[in-house]
């Protein structure tokens, strides 16, 4: 049971971080990214890549941090041409299209059968390797936390906020829509992968079924119930959704359901859980503090 | 046509068939308070939206200290001094009156200094002072009455120290005690050399603040003349009224 918590505690801080960088995007700038997981996917592909290809498993890290920067510019292009809306369903096809991609190319990424035998980290430190990487996981989500914090506090958080709500406002004093899109989408589309590249060091597994779209949902679910805009707020909405969600097993066998009882359930959580939120809090668990930037 | 600072030589804009503005030239120095009138549209909005960028011109030259910045984009526009309030100003309601004031100081900075940490300056301060927003300054923006808003975003303009201050309606909704205020904010940022270019229909305001007018009507340049005189230019007063009036019966 104590392992079981490991490991649900280590996927929900990597979902955490995630969650940050969806956080930027749609939070803070307002960039409405259905395509997360995309980017999330360059990070996990870049481990197997450098894994496949028998380099140092660390170069997967940059070299899927590259694919997300890349990634995340096309999609910051796209921005340009595209009203929020449309850039939302653009980014959505986007994702499914490398996916699909991925699930049918052979060479590079083992199509559906994806790669495996990626190392994991501290296997090494058996029987204490699971705490080992929890505690990792728990520094990066710190780490990237401060980050965010301090981007969002500074001048440029400012610029992020009034994009989001004033645009025109935003233009007439001379700020580059352009170029607060470009450095949001490079900055939270590095942090994605990162946690993508973690990710796949920790399953040794990466597959074109981990890109699927509900996991982007799933993803926008932990932040709109942690609370848009609030960087605590979607860590708490990470955490808070993916123990609701591994627990339900034990739920279902308390009360002697169904196993089908457990699929269905992880579905009304994410979707019921998003509508709920939506109706009735939608600034969610921790809303956004009007007044926090750093000036004082 | 005076003025170096802003110049427009024969500028045209059209929606579809319908002339908006025809061939229209004037000019601004630096220093200078112009007001931009006319009849409800007469083209104003629409010559402040081709100047500040925010709408493409179909024809002539606008030069802002001798850079030609027809058809530029607002926000390079605003690189080069000139910063535009709106008509009706919409602010952010998950941003305080403090904030979207600071905001306006680094429009046009590098992204090095915005990333570095700042603070809330003196001069942020006594403009929250100047125009009476001190009380509500941790407020949401949004949460502010009509007349505030407009304030904010003159002052917010004025945040960006620019060259050219371009106003829409700036009084529309404000208090006549501020309104009076904000003549004298103006006047004291125009010693400093800024020139500013406003659209108003206040006649009162127009005469406190203005050493000239140019009055548009039909998207044509009808006067371009010192306040005192407009009432006086039969074109002007039928532009207003819609008929010629009899000299010395009209206060416009």
């Amino acid at each position: 049971m104590f392992d079981f918590f490991i490991h649900v505690a280590s996927i929900a801080c990597l979902y955490g971080v995630l969650a940050l960088s969806l956080n930027l995007q749609a939070g803070f700038t307002g960039l409405v990214n259905f395509g997360l997981i995309a980017l999330f996917g360059c990070g996990t592909y870049g481990a197997a890549l450098a894994s496949g290809m028998g380099w140092h498993p660390l170069l997967g890290l940059p070299a899927g941090i590259a694919m997300a920067a890349l990634l995340g510019l096309f999609y910051a292009r796209l921005g340009r041409k595209l009203s929020s809306d449309y850039w939302g369903i653009a980014t959505l096809s986007i994702a499914e299209i490398i996916r699909i991609s991925i699930t049918n190319e052979q060479a590079l990424t083992g199509g559906a059968q994806g790669i495996s035998g990626l190392p994991l980290l501290f296997a090494g430190l058996k029987p204490y390797d699971g705490m080992a990487r929890l505690a990792l996981y728990v520094v990066v989500l710190a780490l990237v936390w401060l980050f965010c914090q301090r981007l969002v506090k500074s001048a440029f958080g400012l610029s992020m906020k009034l994009m989001r709500e004033e645009p025109q406002l935003a233009r007439s004093l001379g700020y580059d829509l352009d170029r607060i899109r470009r450095v949001v989408m490079l900055v939270s589309s590095a942090i994605a992968a990162f946690a993508g590249f973690l990710y796949a060091h920790y399953l040794t597994f990466v597959g074109p079924d981990q890109l699927v779209s509900p996991e982007t949902f799933l993803i926008w679910s932990m932040v709109i119930i942690g609370g848009v805009a609030n960087n605590r707020g979607v860590i708490a909405g990470a955490f808070l959704m993916q123990f609701a969600m591994a627990y339900v097993p034990f739920i279902k066998d308390a009360l002697e359901l169904p196993t089908d009882f457990v699929a269905a359930a992880r579905l009304i959580i994410v979707g019921g859980g998003l509508l709920a939120f939506l109706l009735w809090r939608p600034k969610g668990l921790f809303p956004e503090k009007v007044g926090g930037s750093n000036g004082r | 046509m005076a003025g170096n600072l802003l110049e427009l030589k024969d500028v045209s804009k059209a929606f579809g068939a319908h002339k908006v503005l025809d061939r229209i030239s004037f000019g601004l120095s630096a220093g200078e308070i112009v007001g931009l009138l006319g009849p409800n549209g007469s083209g104003k909005s629409t010559a402040l939206n081709v100047i500040s960028g925010f709408l493409p011109s179909d024809g002539g030259e606008i030069r802002l200290e001798g850079d030609n910045i027809t058809n530029v984009s607002a926000q390079r526009i605003t690189g080069h001094g000139l910063v535009r309030t709106f008509q009706l100003p919409s602010m952010p309601h998950r941003m305080t009156v403090r904030e979207v004031l600071q905001a306006g100081a680094s429009g046009n900075a590098s992204l090095a200094s915005m990333l570095k940490p700042f603070r809330f300056d003196d001069e942020l301060d006594e403009l929250l002072e100047s125009f009476r927003l001190t009380h509500v300054a941790d407020l949401p923006a949004s949460a502010l009455s009509g007349g505030q808003k407009k304030l904010l975003s003159v002052a917010t303009a004025l945040r960006s120290k620019p060259k050219l201050l371009c106003l829409d309606e700036p009084t529309a909704g404000v208090h006549p005690n501020l309104r009076a205020d904000m003549v004298t904010i103006l006047k004291r940022y125009r010693d400093k050399g800024v020139a500013i270019l406003v659209v108003e229909h206040d006649m009162l305001f127009i005469r406190e603040l203005c050493s000239r007018c140019v009055v548009l009507d039909r998207g044509e340049i009808i006067a371009d003349c010192a306040p005192r005189e407009l009432e006086d230019n039969a074109r002007v007063v039928e532009a207003y009224l819609g008929k010629a009036v009899e000299k010395g019966k009209v206060a416009l």
